[in-house]
């Protein structure tokens, strides 16, 4: 019997709508619009217009795509084998907020509606509700996300490529002969580990504030650090500007923002002599948040956000529900 | 057998305020215990304490475990509906089962679903979509196909009307209980329950007042119904209440003999309920 499964699943069949649904239909959107305006482009652009390309007017798209030289074109075809998934950055913001809203409300709703009762009553421990509620959040939410990602990425490209190809500009050879075509999807994906570790923090202050919070968890959550802040600007206007707000305020956000994936750029060491571009952009993100597993602020975020998950455990645990 | 629960000097404490005041009590195996009291009384918070929800101060033992500690072993073979209509508002009937089945080692599917066939619930439909009835159904349905060794129901039937009521007692009864199996129930419902039980214990202000067998209530309590020329003799024996029905008085007595009480009148066997207005009077004065 294989207890986690079911509740990974359980947590799956209550979200669905949140882990699933809303990536698809953000990802719906961005396909219907990006689409719609290639289809769009490549019409207009037969019928009558004017382009302009390489210094030179031309009278229609498949003209202007002709001229284009074999370098350039490579250089786009680079650009889009590197690049594709990168159409599909709404979808991983909106990843930031559904996982934000379930851990604030994945302990909290089931004490509201006393269903815990129920689930209380299965020979579960807080232990294991609390980590598959963790790991959800950290692994099963970005996982859908991602694959949504990926396969909105994909189907833009091809159809892009299509297009291309009918208006005389064959791109399939370049971008499938490319081999970061490839290995951009797998550092796509690579990005999970990093983004689990990051998040942490957030999944498990949020996680103990939902666990703990008598009723509206949103407001605590958001309202007290805020209101820390604003108070701690009057001290600082009143006295002697004691205390760094900017150090404050960036605290804040990671605490609160880390769910958000690609939120560790923040925390990127400058590096002015490194040159990116279209070819190496995806590498140089993916070894930059490598390195973070070398930075104190990854780890220590992690371990504040697993003390955070005990904290709710314990919270679960014992919280009277009157 | 020895008891399947235990608990010595029982506390527990909101503030200052005792809601469960040392409490001791012995519980035996392939009972069907009564837990009345009135509201506020501690007995929600006695059946929460040995479920392991709520801290508590005193010794409480659950088939050998302390619900403090040992609560994950002990949930494989204690079950409980707490309140109604707990069950998650999102869950499918299909659902409900799979997650039953993939985290309780005692639970068996096709019991359930035996259960279920005998109402109008169906596999695809959503708790939302159920009647407070039907909620209960599904509960019952569930509960009732593991094999726990004590069932806890903290007022099962709330706010249910009385068709489903009666069900539910009558399955529980007649398709879940026997000699291994102990169920402790809470309710205001109490002539409802009277026939099904085994037990009866009467809490009140944190303290039981009332611990004895169905058997024993039938031997030691007698309500007689006295003409008024008689009513100063049954004053005598000191009867624990009294009240007028048609011109006539009704006393209940504890543990006088039954002959004696036939010389002044009509003897019966009091109800549950009216052994329990009788100790509990004075209750919210």
């Amino acid at each position: 019997m294989n207890t986690m499964k079911w509740l990974l699943k359980r947590e799956y069949w209550e979200h669905k709508g949140g882990f699933l649904w809303a990536p698809i239909v953000v990802a719906a959107f961005i396909g219907l619009l990006s689409i719609g305006s290639m289809l769009f482009g490549t019409v207009a652009g037969n019928n009558k217009g004017m382009f302009h390309a390489n210094g030179s007017d031309f009278t229609s798209l498949q003209h202007a795509l002709s001229s284009v030289s074999e370098a350039d074109k490579t250089a786009f075809a680079t650009g889009l084998a590197s690049g594709y998934p990168a159409i599909a950055v709404p979808v991983m913001i909106t990843l930031g907020f559904v996982v934000f809203f379930y851990c604030l409300g994945n302990l909290f709703d089931e004490r509201k509606d006393r269903s815990i009762l129920f689930w209380k009553s299965l020979p579960v421990s807080d232990r294991d509700t609390v980590a598959s509620k963790a790991m959800t959040a950290l692994l099963v939410a970005p996982v859908i996300a991602l694959t949504v990602s990926l396969a909105l990425a994909l189907l833009v490209v091809l159809t892009l490529m299509v297009l291309a190809a009918i208006n005389g500009f064959n791109l399939f050879g370049a971008v499938f002969g490319h081999t970061g075509f490839y290995l951009t999807f797998v550092q796509t994906l690579a990005f999970l580990p990093v983004y689990a570790l990051w998040a942490l923090p957030t999944v498990g202050y949020l996680m103990f504030v939902s666990s703990w919070a008598k009723s509206k968890p949103f407001l605590w959550a958001v309202g007290v650090p805020v209101i820390g802040g604003v108070i701690l600007s009057w001290v600082n206007m009143l006295a002697d500007s004691p205390f760094d707000l900017e150090k404050y305020w960036l605290l804040v956000a990671r605490g609160l923002g880390s769910v958000f994936p690609g939120s560790w750029i923040s925390a990127f060491s400058d590096n002015p002599d490194v040159h990116v571009d279209a070819g190496n952009a995806m590498n140089m993100l993916l070894s930059a948040s490598y390195e973070l597993l070398a930075s104190a602020n990854l780890w220590l975020g992690a371990a504040i956000g697993i003390a955070f998950l005990f904290g709710a455990i314990k919270m679960r645990r014992y919280r009277d529900e009157g | 057998m020895s008891s399947v629960l235990t608990a010595r000097s029982l506390s527990k404490h909101y503030g200052k305020q005792a809601a469960v005041d040392r409490i001791n009590l012995d519980i035996a195996p392939g009972r069907i215990i009564g837990l009345i009291g009135p509201n506020g009384s501690g007995k929600t918070t006695t059946l929460k304490a040995a479920l392991g929800l709520i801290p508590f101060e005193g010794e409480l033992k659950v088939l050998g475990f302390d619900p403090r500690t040992e609560r994950d072993d002990l949930m494989k073979d204690v079950c409980f509906i707490a309140d109604v209509a707990v069950l998650p508002r999102w869950i499918r009937v299909r659902e409900a089962l799979d997650i039953v089945e993939g985290t309780h080692p005692k639970f068996n599917r096709s019991k359930a679903l035996a259960y279920l066939a005998k109402t109008k619930l169906k596999p695809e439909m959503k708790v939302k979509e159920m009647s407070k009835g039907m909620i209960v159904q599904l509960h019952l349905a569930i509960v009732m196909s593991i094999d726990a060794k004590i069932l806890v129901l903290d007022e099962p039937t709330l706010g249910l009307d009385i068709l489903y009521r009666k069900q539910f007692y009558q399955n529980l009864l007649e398709e879940y209980f026997d000699e291994n199996k102990t169920i402790i129930v809470t309710t205001h419902q109490v002539e409802e329950i009277e026939h099904i039980l085994t037990d009866l214990i009467f809490i009140r202000e944190g303290k039981i007042t009332l611990n004895t067998t169905m058997d024993e209530i039938a031997e030691r309590f007698t309500e007689v119904m006295v003409n008024s020329e008689n009513y100063a003799a049954a004053k005598a024996l000191a009867p624990i209440d009294e009240r007028s029905v048609f011109g006539k008085t009704v006393f209940l007595f504890d543990g006088v003999e039954r002959s004696t009480l036939a010389a002044l009148g009509d003897t019966k066997n009091p109800g549950i309920a009216d052994l329990f207005v009788a100790t509990m009077k004075g209750t919210y004065a």
